[in-house]
C-alpha cells in the first residue's frame, strides 16, 4: 500500500526507529530531537470528567457508572501501575482542547460507522499525556444492561477499548472477521480489547481484557515484578532475503493458549515482542491485508501486505525475565 | 514563558472503533462513487465547531455511481492547524496527486464525506509486476460460488489488488445485487 510522507506523529514505528524497544501490540509514540517516547501519563492518577448528558436508555449516571467499571478493569491489571480519578460531571463536550479530559456522548451522523474515538493532547517533546477526550457516537443506540440488549451497543465494551487509547495504547490486530451470507462483514473473534473493529450490537464480549491488552498496559506502566516475571522474543521477518516492514507477528503460548501480537517495525524486518508469559511459544507472521493499515501505523509507513502466512524457523521457549533472539520468519509473496 | 507554552502545544490524535463493512455494503451506502485525482488538500475548522477537518478537492474522471460534478470537495476528519494536529485513526489520508476511488455520502448541511472512513477509500497505483493500474486494497467481496459465511483470512493469495476496470465491474455488480454476480472462476 502506498503511504504519503506526512508530518511526524504517533505510533510505535517512530519509537522503534529511534532505538527504543518495541513491544507487543502498538504503543503510541512521538519523536523529538532524534529520540522517541511512548505516550503515557506521567502525573497520576489520570483525571477525567464525564459529560452530564445521557442518551435514550443510558442516563449520565449510567454512563458514569459504566465508565467507572471500564476504568476499573484497566486499573485492576496487577502487573501494571496505572491509576485514574473521576473528578465529576461537566457540561463541556469532548474534543475541546482545554487541558481537561472529558468523556461523553456526541452526535456525529457523518461518522456513520464509528462507535467511539479518542483524542490525545500531549507534549510533543516528551510524550507526556496532558489530555485525552473520548466520545461515544450517540447516532447509535447504547446500553448499559448487565447482559447487553439486542440492537444496542455496550457502553462498557466500547469504553474499555477507548480507555486503552486513553492510557496510550494503539490498536491490536488480534481479531478475525467474516463476510456474512446475506452481505456485510462481522467480527467472529478478538483476542484483544484493542482490536479496532467492534462486535455487533447486543453483546458484552468486549468487557474483558486479554493477554495482549495486559502485556500492553503493563509495558507502558510496569509494576515492580513485571519485567522479571515475563520474557521477550525478537527476530526478523524476511521476503526473498529482504526485511518486511509491518508484518503482524503473533506469539502463541502453547501452555496457556494466550496470544500476544507485535509487528516488524524496521526496514530490515526486525521485531520484538515483550511481556510474554514464560513457556513454549510459536511465532506466526501474517500480512495486514484485511483491513486498514492506517489503524496501526502512521500514514507515511510503507507497509508490505503482499505475502503469505508463515511461521518461525524454530520453536522457542520464552524464559522468565529474559529473551530469545534472532528468530527468523521467512515469508513468500502471494 | 510564551516560548515554553509553544513547546508544550500538543498534537491531538484520535483512535476509533469501527463497525466493519464489506465493499458492497459501502457501495450501496454511497450517493456517489468517484474515480479521480486529488488536486488540493486544505485544512479548516469545521463550521460551527472547534473540530479540525481537511477539505479534499477531487478532479473526477469517472463516476461508478451518481454524479456530483467534475470537481468535488470532500470533508475528511482531522488535520493540522498551526501546532495542533488531529488524527482520526481510520480516516483516509490524501495528498495532491493521489489517484483514488472514493465512495461518497452526501448530507443536507456540509460537504460530502467518505463512507465508513477508510472503508470507502481506495488507491489507484501502478502494479510493478504487471505494469497495469490497480486498485488497492483488494475489495472485500464474497465469491458468489460460496455459501455460508466466508472467513477473511490474512495472507489469502486470492485477495490481490484488482485492475481498475475489474474493480469498476465489481462495484457495478455489487450495486446490481447478488443475482448479477459472475462466479469468480469464470472471469
Amino acid at each position: 500500500m502506498i503511504r504519503r510522507p506526512g508530518p511526524g506523529l504517533v505510533a510505535v514505528v517512530m519509537v522503534a526507529a529511534c532505538g527504543l524497544t518495541a513491544s507487543a501490540y502498538l504503543k503510541f509514540g512521538t519523536a523529538s530531537g532524534g529520540t522517541g517516547s511512548s505516550l503515557r501519563w506521567v502525573k497520576q492518577p489520570a483525571r477525567y470528567f464525564v459529560t452530564d448528558r445521557g442518551v435514550p436508555g443510558v442516563s449520565a449516571a449510567d454512563l458514569d457508572a459504566a465508565l467507572g467499571r471500564a476504568f476499573g478493569t484497566w486499573q485492576g491489571v496487577s502487573s501494571a501501575d496505572i491509576r485514574f480519578e473521576r473528578v465529576g460531571f461537566t457540561g463541556s463536550p469532548p474534543f475541546e482542547p482545554d487541558g481537561v479530559s472529558v468523556i461523553g456522548f456526541e452526535q456525529r451522523p457523518d461518522l456513520e460507522r464509528t462507535l467511539g474515538a479518542t483524542t490525545y493532547t500531549y507534549d510533543t517533546r516528551t510524550g507526556e499525556l496532558l489530555e485525552a477526550d473520548i466520545f461515544l457516537n450517540s447516532t447509535f443506540d447504547w446500553s448499559v444492561a448487565p447482559a447487553g440488549e439486542p440492537g444496542r451497543f455496550d457502553v462498557e465494551s466500547i469504553a474499555l477499548h477507548e480507555i486503552g487509547h486513553f492510557v496510550g495504547l494503539g490498536h491490536s490486530a488480534l481479531g478475525e472477521t467474516e463476510l456474512r451470507p446475506g452481505g456485510g462483514r462481522r467480527v467472529v473473534g478478538a483476542e484483544a480489547a484493542m482490536f479496532p473493529i467492534a462486535f455487533g450490537a447486543g453483546t458484552v464480549l468486549g468487557r474483558t481484557l486479554r493477554a495482549d491488552d495486559v502485556a500492553g498496559v503493563s509495558d507502558l506502566y510496569p509494576s515492580g515484578s513485571f519485567r522479571e516475571s515475563t520474557g521477550s522474543v525478537s527476530g526478523r521477518v524476511t521476503k526473498g532475503g529482504v526485511g518486511v516492514f509491518g508484518a503482524h507477528i503473533t506469539a502463541f503460548n502453547l501452555r496457556s493458549g494466550a496470544l500476544v501480537g507485535g509487528y516488524s517495525l524496521s526496514r530490515d524486518g526486525r521485531f520484538t515482542i515483550a511481556g510474554l508469559a514464560p513457556g513454549p511459544t510459536v511465532l506466526r507472521a501474517e500480512p495486514l491485508d484485511d483491513g486498514d493499515v492506517q489503524s496501526f501505523f502512521p500514514e507515511d509507513a510503507e507497509v508490505d501486505v503482499d505475502f503469505r502466512v508463515s511461521y518461525g524457523d524454530r520453536a522457542v521457549v520464552v524464559p522468565e525475565g529474559g529473551g530469545v533472539g534472532e528468530v527468523l520468519i521467512k515469508v513468500v509473496a502471494k | 514563558m510564551a516560548l515554553g507554552l509553544v513547546c508544550l502545544i500538543a498534537s491531538p490524535v484520535r483512535a476509533t472503533v469501527l463497525l466493519p463493512a464489506d465493499m458492497p455494503e459501502v457501495a450501496r451506502a454511497a450517493a456517489a462513487i468517484t474515480v479521480g485525482r486529488v488536486v488540493a488538500v486544505t485544512t479548516r475548522l469545521e463550521p460551527g465547531t472547534r473540530r479540525i477537518e481537511r477539505v479534499i478537492t477531487l478532479e473526477v474522471t469517472q463516476y461508478l455511481k451518481g454524479d456530483l460534478g467534475r470537481e468535488v470537495h470532500v470533508a475528511v476528519p482531522g488535520g493540522q492547524m498551526g501546532h495542533y494536529r488531529t488524527v482520526m485513526v481510520g480516516a483516509p489520508e490524501f495528498a495532491p496527486g493521489d489517484e483514488v476511488v472514493l465512495f461518497l455520502a452526501t448530507r443536507a448541511a456540509g460537504l460530502p464525506y467518505v463512507v465508513g472512513l477508510h472503508q470507502g477509500a481506495y488507491r489507484i497505483t501502478l502494479d510493478t509486476r504487471s505494469g497495469t493500474r490497480v486498485v488497492s486494497p483488494a475489495p472485500l467481496v464474497r465469491d458468489p460460488d460460496t455459501t455460508g459465511a466466508v472467513a477473511v483470512r490474512r495472507g489469502d493469495p486470492a485477495r490481490r489488488p484488482l485492475a481498475l476496470d475489474a474493480f469498476a465491474a465489481e462495484v457495478r455488480r455489487a450495486l446490481a445485487g447478488p443475482a448479477s454476480r459472475v462466479p469468480r472462476r469464470a472471469r
